[in-house]
């Protein structure tokens, strides 16, 4: 009877014991790990690294993102449907965030707000190129 | 790609027992597939949700980098990695509530939600002594910053950022264990089966969300 509920409800596109073969033996596996990177990027973080703090912290945390819906949330062995979707909305998210980049990377200084501490040019330095 | 689906079962037999196939699906194949869907779509726009807060913070952090530099430090790490480790855990016990209605042992499925409920709590209590330790400090979003450790431009709003995006997550932790307390009622009531365990996977689902935006939220407030 277990057997038939699973074949049921399996995803079809893969074999049946491919898909049911894993038990809580990957999802203690998918724990540990990311438990791991959690206190790898405290530690990273904790660091002063500079510009390199950002990019770590991102990295590790895409690592730790994409074990979740991999393997917790089973899209590993979804439907094709179902990781076009996620994919989809990822890459929105990306482009959404490549315009912006864009943008900010290329303004003209006076176009900040004021007050803005990071871009420490002196005033002179910026008008000369617009002018 | 359905046809080989239909191949791979055969529809009919399940087709007159099984009383949670809606009548406008041929098979409960096929209407697996279109709740799964659905449920993706859906997670797609909490994704873009978040995205835009996200994006916030990008462009905030860009032109205020050492004052939010500063500030993000003013934030308890110790609190903040607990919650980390809160949260995945229980994402793992999520999963694993998913496996054992699987293999039908309600038992054990409604103890792991349960610990999962526990966990959402202990999430829900560290972030309210965070909030209530930044109430204390003034470290408020917009004109109500008053916290003088961080003064200068720019420092407000990476406490706006801060209300904003943990407020969110926090709302969604709420909803989150709101879904998973229903699913544990259902599944204390005998409702699922390993032929049918629909809602504790999509509550599961959502949970994981949770967990995953926050994974991102946690380095970018706290560690940068």
């Amino acid at each position: 009877m277990e057997n038939k509920a699973a074949t049921k409800s399996a995803t079809p596109s893969h074999g049946d014991e491919h898909a049911h073969g894993h038990g809580p033996g990957r999802y203690f596996v998918i724990w540990f790990i990311l438990l791991g990177f959690t206190a790898l990027t405290v530690w990273t973080g904790h660091m002063d690294l500079g510009a390199a703090n950002l990019p770590i912290a991102i990295t590790i945390a895409t690592i730790k993102a994409t074990l979740v819906v991999l393997f917790f949330m089973h899209l590993s062995e979804a439907h094709g449907s179902n990781r076009l979707v996620f994919v989809v909305s990822i890459i929105f998210v990306v482009v959404m965030m490549l315009g912006v980049f864009g943008d900010l990377l290329t303004r003209n200084p006076m176009s900040l707000p004021s007050g803005a501490p990071s871009f420490d040019v002196s005033p002179e330095s910026h008008m000369a190129p617009h002018e | 790609m359905s046809s080989s689906e239909a191949h791979a079962i055969d529809p009919h037999e399940e087709h007159a027992h099984n009383p949670h196939l809606a009548h406008h699906f041929d098979t409960i194949e096929k209407q697996d597939h279109a709740i799964r869907l659905g449920m993706w779509l859906f997670l797609g726009t909490e994704v873009l949700l978040f995205a835009g807060l996200f994006l916030g913070y990008t462009v905030y952090r860009h032109f205020y980098h050492h004052t939010w530099h500063e500030a993000s430090r003013t934030l308890d790490l110790g609190l903040g990695a607990l919650n980390t480790v809160v949260l995945i855990t229980s994402s793992f016990t999520v999963a694993m509530a998913y496996y054992f209605i699987k293999k039908g042992k309600a038992g054990p499925c409604a103890a792991m939600l349960v610990v999962t409920i526990m966990f959402a709590l202990v999430f829900l209590v560290v972030k309210s002594i965070e909030y209530r330790h930044k109430f204390q400090e003034g470290a408020l979003p917009g004109q109500f910053y008053h916290f003088r450790e961080v003064p200068g431009p720019g420092a407000n709003l990476f406490y706006t950022v801060y209300f904003l995006a943990t407020g969110l997550h926090a709302f969604h932790v709420i909803v989150g264990m709101s879904i998973l307390i229903w699913v544990l009622v259902r599944v204390l009531k005998g409702h699922f089966s390993p032929s049918y365990y629909i809602p504790v996977e999509l509550g599961g689902l959502y949970w994981h969300l949770v967990d995953l935006v926050w994974i991102f939220l946690f380095p970018l407030l706290y560690l940068i």
